[in-house]
């Protein structure tokens, strides 16, 4: 079964994390790093991505002319996403615990950070259309 | 330069989604396909993914053990991913033209061109954090 784990940010979420003290930054970077390696050797890896700066981020939508308009206006509570991971495991459950192993990533001063991390099914192709009525 | 297209949408806009007619749902999902087709032949495809809808989400956050605590409830705000594309292409226009594409995709007649996020897609963390 294959889910994504998803971490998410506010807008100024990479500012923060640019701030923290250097050796914080790359004992994060270093924890990533081995997750990551920890799911290729456990043959679990699908793929994952580290997304830009959300304040890179620009919303499109076509014009009548089918031609971009970007906007890069959000509203303050919108929520980014960071980066993610998608992972083939066993079961639901295993993919709740390597969420929380990616949750509790070190923070400032080497600290769990027990961020949240939001867990979903990805699906191999499109859903039936019974099955996309919210339950 | 790979950029990836996401569309999200909040709860309400997936259960409206979930009531569109058979036709409308048959005329975006052929869309959809043409679409990855075409990116796939064009050799601009990088990944494309489709989630479950967001009643299948959690949130799973580390305790101080390790183990994972896992929680449903999310802000009625709260705009869930649908699905994204990443595509590695020259330049931002290009993305944006791709992204313009998906948000005219056909859906019912009511529908507005729906807002597709775009941001690039990092190969690791900028040189100045390490």
């Amino acid at each position: 079964m294959k889910y994504i784990l998803m971490m998410h940010c506010p807008r100024t979420g990479y500012d923060t994390f640019g701030a923290w003290p250097k050796k914080d930054i790359e004992a994060h970077m270093a924890f990533m790093l081995a997750f990551n390696k920890a799911l290729r050797e456990s043959g679990e890896w699908v793929s994952g991505e580290g997304l830009a700066d959300p304040k890179q981020a620009k919303i499109v939508r076509a014009g009548k002319d089918g031609l971009p308009i970007t906007d890069g206006v959000f509203p303050e509570s919108k929520e980014f996403l960071a980066g993610y991971w998608i992972v083939d495991v066993a079961s639901p459950d295993r993919a709740d615990a390597l969420a929380a192993k990616a949750s509790a990533a070190p923070g400032p001063g080497g600290a769990p950070m027990n961020m949240r991390i939001e867990v979903r099914q990805v699906m191999s192709g499109p859903p039936e259309q019974n099955s996309c009525n919210e339950s | 330069m790979k950029y990836i297209l996401m569309m999200t949408g909040t709860k309400a806009d997936f259960a409206w989604y979930a009531k569109w007619s058979k036709t409308d749902l048959q005329a975006q999902l052929a869309f959809m396909h043409s679409f990855n087709k075409e990116l796939k032949e064009s050799g601009v495809l990088v990944a494309t993914e489709g989630l479950a809808f967001p009643n299948q989400a959690k949130l799973v956050r580390a305790a101080a053990d390790g183990t994972p605590i896992t929680d449903g409830v999310f802000p009625e705000s709260k705009e869930f991913l649908a699905g994204y594309w990443i595509v590695d292409v020259e330049t931002p226009e290009q993305a944006y033209q791709l992204a313009a594409r998906v948000s005219a995709g056909p859906g019912p007649k009511d529908r507005g061109n729906q807002p597709i996020e775009v941001r690039p897609v990092m190969s690791g963390p900028p040189p100045e954090m390490l």
